[in-house]
């Protein structure tokens, strides 16, 4: 029983731990799906005349306040900071794997897009930050 | 939009703009806002497709669209349409403006997105894009022209901003009815589409 018990445990740490894992940032066009479905009637009902850019959709929406949904305040926000997350980790991909690309593949030519195959086939032995980086980046 | 624009634009019976092409055969209004993925595009953009004239810019566009309009006055049907931007490597997307106006409706925030997911992509990093914008021929020349700047510009907007796309890689220009897909059947909603249209090297500073 009690074995029993930490084996459930055991197992729901993993998947917790999986879940973390795989928590990466998502899509611009999952983001733009995200906003759609859980706003999407929001802003059709209550901000009509602004568009997505500039930031005019996210002032209409503060403004027009418990009108919307709580649903949507929360995704919104998820958006925001998976996008940000992924931007800075596009950015970061150069540096955090520059000694990878060294070590494992030579004869890239820098700054040529198909170091990024490289890197993916070699998965295995690329550095953690690196492999982090490239699934935040979603370039692989 | 305030009431003015809204008497002037409703002549242009123009429309929510749809935008489906090429890339993207596919079949009804559902499946085309999820079906031209980030990855179709960056392969599409990255193809061994017509080199961009040097220099070709947002501008150089906007003054062959002028141009255009002088050379070839009367119905459509006897034009032959703008063809500078013919042969480069592009994807036609469909997105869905609100009736006569720039406004993106939510169903088109994705069909961006990927867009965005192209653009962000390392193979698309040294090169320079357009978004376009075209209507039908429904409604008046001039102000088709001006509503499809105003589409292309929102769409840059949403790139350079929310979706976080370096503004000096993209630029967005009107080419109204000037470049229609379909000349013998100039209302024909296919017409009425957004391109990206890869338009040369990307080269910081210049």
């Amino acid at each position: 029983m009690k074995l029993t018990t930490i084996g459930m445990a055991a197992a729901l740490l993993m998947s917790a731990g999986l879940a973390c894992a795989t928590a990466q940032t998502i899509s611009y066009s999952d983001a733009g799906a995200l906003l759609a479905s859980s706003c999407g009637k929001d802003i059709e009902k209550y901000c009509p005349k602004v568009n997505l850019g500039g930031g005019a959709l996210k002032d209409c929406m503060q403004q027009q306040g418990t009108k919307i949904s709580a649903q949507c305040v929360t995704d919104y926000r998820t958006v925001v900071a998976s996008l940000s997350k992924r931007a800075a980790a596009q950015a970061a991909v150069p540096g955090l794997c520059k000694n990878d690309v060294v070590r494992h593949c030579q004869g890239m030519v820098a700054g040529d897009a198909h170091f990024l195959g490289c890197l993916n086939a070699a998965r295995r032995v690329v550095t953690a930050a690196c492999t982090q980086a490239l699934t935040d980046a979603g370039w692989n | 939009m305030d009431r003015k624009n809204v008497m002037m634009m409703s002549r242009i019976s123009g429309i929510a703009l749809a935008l489906t092409v090429s890339v993207a055969t596919l079949v009804g209004p559902a499946s085309a806002q999820t079906a031209l993925s980030g990855n179709q595009i960056v392969s599409t953009m990255a193809s061994a497709a017509r080199a961009a004239p040097p220099g070709l810019s947002a501008a150089l566009i906007r003054q062959a669209v002028q141009q255009h309009m002088i050379d070839n006055p009367g119905m459509p049907i006897t034009w032959k349409p703008l063809d500078l931007l013919n042969g480069l490597a592009q994807v036609d997307v469909q997105v869905q403006f609100a009736l006569n106006s720039a406004i993106i409706r939510p169903e088109s925030y994705a069909t961006i997105g990927s867009i965005a997911d192209a653009l962000h992509h390392p193979i698309l990093a040294g090169y320079k894009f357009v978004i376009t914008g075209n209507t039908d021929t429904t409604g008046n020349r001039a102000d088709n022209l001006k509503l499809s700047q105003a589409r292309a510009d929102a769409v840059l907007e949403a790139l350079t901003t929310t979706y976080l796309v370096d503004p000096a890689r993209v630029e967005a220009v009107g080419l109204g009815e000037e470049a229609l897909e379909d000349v013998q059947n100039p209302k024909n909603p296919i017409n009425r589409r957004v391109q990206l249209i890869n338009i040369g090297k990307y080269l910081p500073g210049k």
